[in-house]
């Protein structure tokens, strides 16, 4: 395949006009040199356009208002909800509202307006202002965002795109809103104070003339703002869109197979790979033998290559492996699994496999550990108690296993490098090109497409380095690397295994004198400090938490919730313990506890528990083998900063056979100062029911000689149907703080609730998930 | 060889092997990319479509088996997104991802041709496939109402 192949067909047709839909025409290197513009339809950015007023807001003479998204869509719905942000402060008409992923290639090159980098307002507990987003720490390489780039944070993690994002993008809606009523003042001639717009329409209020974003747009965009920085935004007072329920901008695409994925880029001449890498980590080939395959149909070439750079993927450290290109990726796939190929693993590696990482973990617990926080003296309370409860948790190792195994699709030239995928962090893949290709960054373009599936960021897999690799030694040649769902499970990071010890002294009412917490995980996991740091949630006058870690060669690294889920399982399945111990009802003795402490937020804390608890028909009575268990869920409680508070009850149903149903589930939810897209939000409580649900009863990874022994969902089970909840009941109630985010550790109560009902109604008590490896049968 | 396939109504002959599975004929040599691959083992469903009817996971079908027959994809079910259970999808804000609902309606379309007022313990029964952003809640809701619209003569 040669350049010149390229270009005679680099002009095709391009696809449906929808945004997001196929495009199956892509511009090529030459045209791309003298046009950056990207085919209508396309979901990823145009670089610059006619009508951008800036960087986030371009009106078309037909009133199309397209807004540029930083984030990836993975279902989130994210690219509703920014652009619900930005339309709010711009008032444009919302149906003519278009979102389109923006360029990551453009924010290499540009730096963000100078109003955009200042937050308005007080800090978190401020109504009027910007929150508190987290910039300060952040460093230029994109792992964190980049504090300073045109769109500063194009990461998709942390659920915090409203957190981080929300302030920003409204200053950008309202400075292109303020653009726009200079335009059509200056074409009037008329003072900007005579001029104000709703839904697209600017008015001049004196003469009642009328004019139209779109009929100003051009003027606007040459129409600088003479001082953007006095720009004020909307409190929540004034919002009349945010805070709506919103239909979703990407679903017509989604219900009819139009959405653009990762997997689907199609370019001309493009070649496909499937891989092979080493199922230990930290392993490569040894050897491989082409000829046998040679013959195979389709079958263009094998390419081996090395375990990808940990510097550019934040340490992890994969294995190394052979890609094998053919014409169709299924003809690739068949090819190298006929393929011999030998490994090359570290013998240490090689032998490890759960029983032993957990008997680390276990006794790591035994060593001091890092002391986070040391409250009174617990060694003395332990030492003269006369009642301590003692409890030990695990949680296994997980994947995230979204359902679009990963992929990406590279074109590298002599000049440039292009890059099609579902990103949550394409500013490192801009960085991995260049540093993979030599190719400097401001030449690299990121063109993101929908992702299937993220929960808990995407972007610290190598599928991206690995095409970026094979691209590089094919330039001139697009290669659409696509990982099997076997690959997928291997070269992913995995939500750290997990033990969790918690001790109480409890006094003569069944109260605790004194808490001791120590849970163990691989030293790299990220989230140690999730849900027992800076104070306890539950008070206990003498209180020591401690964090104890082992070192293993399986990756690890953030899933849905980081470090939320196992420790919110360790932490509420324990009160729920302790509360047996003392006779005492579960919710009114977190309740009490709660309320003894200092913590900022504790009275919505309360009021969570309480709404829940009511909801639920808390203390009414329920059929035999049916339970009531309920939990708090927090997220930043333990300081007055961003935070997220909510409550959750369940009714569990264990039937003789030991099958478990949730038959409902009542959620008390925080909407802090107000939510952005209520639905979206709605949407995330009710998924994240049942995906924890998943974590609780079906899913684990173990290692086995090294390797990850579950790779598939016949033996990796998914929820379906039948698993999720009947009832689910969301409220919402205020509280006096912007929230840190919902989409990723709520609902992750549910695995201390079903292990409660299991107690409560067969009398066992598990403390190891997930439960599908236990008896829960009675009679 | 040459394979002669009708694909949403429109018939095809292509070159490739008969073992082949039918998803990757649909996907890269139709170029109809709304049907996914995810697991390739007939566990998920992201790659349900119908032949001569009936849901079938078509990662795991070789073309051959759809010789003669007619193939329906999303993208067959209706030219604009009309379809009733699509409709209904629209309604209660479905999917979240998205990857796994072109394969969820195709089965949840099928399921409304057998059982046209399928109860919930039908709908668990019937639509087995996979979401991993467990979107099931809406789902289940969406399914009623897309009966509804069937019963109120829309077309399936």
């Amino acid at each position: 395949m040669s350049n010149n192949e390229l270009s005679r067909r680099d002009v095709l047709a391009t696809g449906a006009a929808a945004t997001g839909a196929l495009v199956v025409g892509f511009w090529m290197p030459q045209r791309a040199n003298a046009q950056t513009n990207n085919p209508p339809g396309a979901a990823w950015s145009n670089e610059s356009a006619a009508g951008e007023v800036n960087a986030w807001v371009v009106v078309a003479p037909d009133e199309t208002v397209t807004v540029r998204i930083a984030q990836t869509e993975l279902g989130q719905g994210v690219w509703t909800s920014n652009a619900m942000i930005v339309a709010e402060e711009l008032q444009c008409d919302w149906s003519k509202v278009k979102p389109q992923y923006a360029s990551a290639n453009r924010d290499a090159k540009e730096m963000a307006p100078a109003w955009t980098l200042k937050v308005p307002g007080n800090g978190a507990q401020d109504p009027s202002g910007g929150g508190e987003p987290e910039f300060g720490a952040r460093d230029r390489t994109g792992v964190q965002g980049i504090p300073d780039s045109l769109y500063r944070r194009m990461r998709t993690n942390a659920a915090a795109s409203v957190k981080d994002g929300r302030y920003y993008l409204q200053l950008a809606g309202a400075e292109a809103r303020e653009r726009l009523l200079l335009a059509a003042a200056k074409t009037w001639g008329v003072p900007v104070a005579e001029v104000s717009s709703k839904n697209s329409v600017i008015t001049h209020r004196p003469t009642g003339r009328t004019t139209t974003y779109g009929k100003v747009a051009s003027l606007a965009a040459q129409t600088p703002h003479p001082n953007p920085e006095r720009i004020r935004i909307k409190p929540p007072s004034e919002w009349t869109l945010m805070g709506t329920e919103q239909k979703n901008l990407d679903v017509p695409l989604k219900v009819s197979g139009k959405a653009v994925y990762g997997i689907d880029v199609k370019l001309p001449g493009m070649k496909w790979a499937a891989i092979k890498s080493c199922p230990v980590y930290g392993g490569k080939v040894k050897s491989y033998d082409f000829e046998k395959i040679r013959r195979e149909p389709g079958v263009i070439k094998a390419i081996q290559f090395p375990i990808p750079d940990p510097k550019l993927i934040r340490g992890r450290i994969f294995g190394g492996g052979v890609a094998v290109l053919a014409d169709s990726w299924y003809q690739a796939k068949s090819a190298i699994e006929k393929m011999p190929i030998e490994w090359d693993a570290p013998p240490e590696n090689a032998a490890r496999n759960s029983a032993s990482i957990r008997a680390a973990l276990m006794a790591s617990l035994n060593e001091t550990g890092k002391v986070a926080v040391n409250v009174g003296d617990c060694d003395s309370a332990f030492r003269g108690a006369a009642k301590i409860v003692e409890a030990t948790y695990s949680v296994p190792y997980l994947p995230r296993a979204r359902m679009e195994p990963g992929n990406a699709t590279v074109l590298v030239t002599d000049n440039r490098v292009d890059i099609w995928l579902g990103d949550q962090s394409p500013q490192e893949t801009r960085r991995s090109c260049a540093e993979i290709t030599g190719i400097p960054e401001a030449n690299v373009y990121v063109h993101l497409c929908h992702l299937g599936g993220g929960y808990g960021r995407n972007g610290n897999g190598p599928q991206a380095e690995q095409a970026i690799y094979i691209a590089n030694l094919n330039r001139g040649t697009p290669i659409h690397l696509l990982w099997t769902r076997e690959d997928d499970f291997i070269n992913t990071t995995y939500r750290s295994m997990g033990v969790g010890r918690l001790r109480a002294v409890l006094d003569r009412d069944g109260w605790p004198i004194a808490m001791e917490v120590k849970t163990a995980t691989d030293v790299e996991a990220p989230g140690q400090n999730a849900a027992f740091d800076v104070a306890a949630r539950y008070f206990a006058p003498n209180y020591r938490f401690s964090m104890h870690t082992g070192r293993f060669h399986i990756p690890v690294g953030t899933r849905r919730g980081v470090g939320a889920p196992a420790q919110h399982f360790y932490r509420e399945s324990f009160m729920d313990e302790l509360a047996h111990a003392a006779g005492k009802d579960p919710y009114l003795y977190r309740r009490e506890l709660i309320s003894r402490t200092n913590l900022p937020y504790k009275a919505d804390m309360i009021k969570a528990l309480d709404m829940a608890a009511e909801m639920s028909g808390w203390g009414k009575p329920l059929p035999a083998g049916t339970a009531r268990a309920i939990a708090l869920e927090e997220r930043g409680a333990e300081e007055g900063h961003h935070a997220t508070v909510s409550a959750v009850a369940y009714t569990v149903s264990v039937a003789k056979s030991g099958n478990v149903r949730v038959e409902r589930v009542d959620i008390a939810h925080d909407e802090g100062f107000g939510l952005v897209n209520p639905l979206s939000v709605k949407k995330q409580l009710e998924g994240q029911v049942t995906w924890f649900f998943n974590d609780a009863i079906n899913q684990e990874v173990n290692v086995g000689n090294g390797r990850m022994v579950e790779n598939n969902f016949d033996t990796f089970p998914l929820s379906r149907m039948k698993d999720n909840p009947p009832e689910i009941n969301i409220r919402f109630f205020k509280s006096g703080h912007w929230l840190d985010g919902m989409g990723h550790d709520r609902a992750t109560s549910i695995q201390s609730a079903i292990c409660d009902a299991v107690f409560q109604i067969t009398k066992k008590r598990y403390r190891d998930l997930p439960l599908r490896n236990h008896d829960l049968t009675w009679s | 060889m040459a394979v002669n396939l009708t694909v949403n109504g429109t018939r095809h002959s292509v070159d490739v092997a008969a073992d082949t599975p039918l998803l990757w004929v649909i996907r890269d040599t139709l170029g109809l990319t709304g049907t996914k691959f995810s697991c390739g083992i007939a566990q998920c469903g992201a790659c349900t479509v119908h032949i001569n009817g009936v849901p079938m996971r078509s990662c795991s079908v070789p073309v051959s088996a759809a010789v003669g027959k007619q193939v329906t994809t999303i993208e067959g079910l209706s030219p604009d997104g009309t379809h009733p259970v699509q409709q209904a999808w629209i309604e209660l804000d479905v999917p979240q991802c998205g990857y796994c609902q072109s394969g969820m309606i195709m089965s949840v379309v099928a399921l409304l041709k057998r059982t046209p007022n399928p109860t919930d313990a039908e709908i668990d029964a019937g639509v087995t496939n996979a979401c991993r952003c467990s979107t099931y809640h809406r789902i289940r809701q969406a399914i009623h109402v897309a009966a509804a619209k069937v019963r109120a003569g829309g077309r399936i």
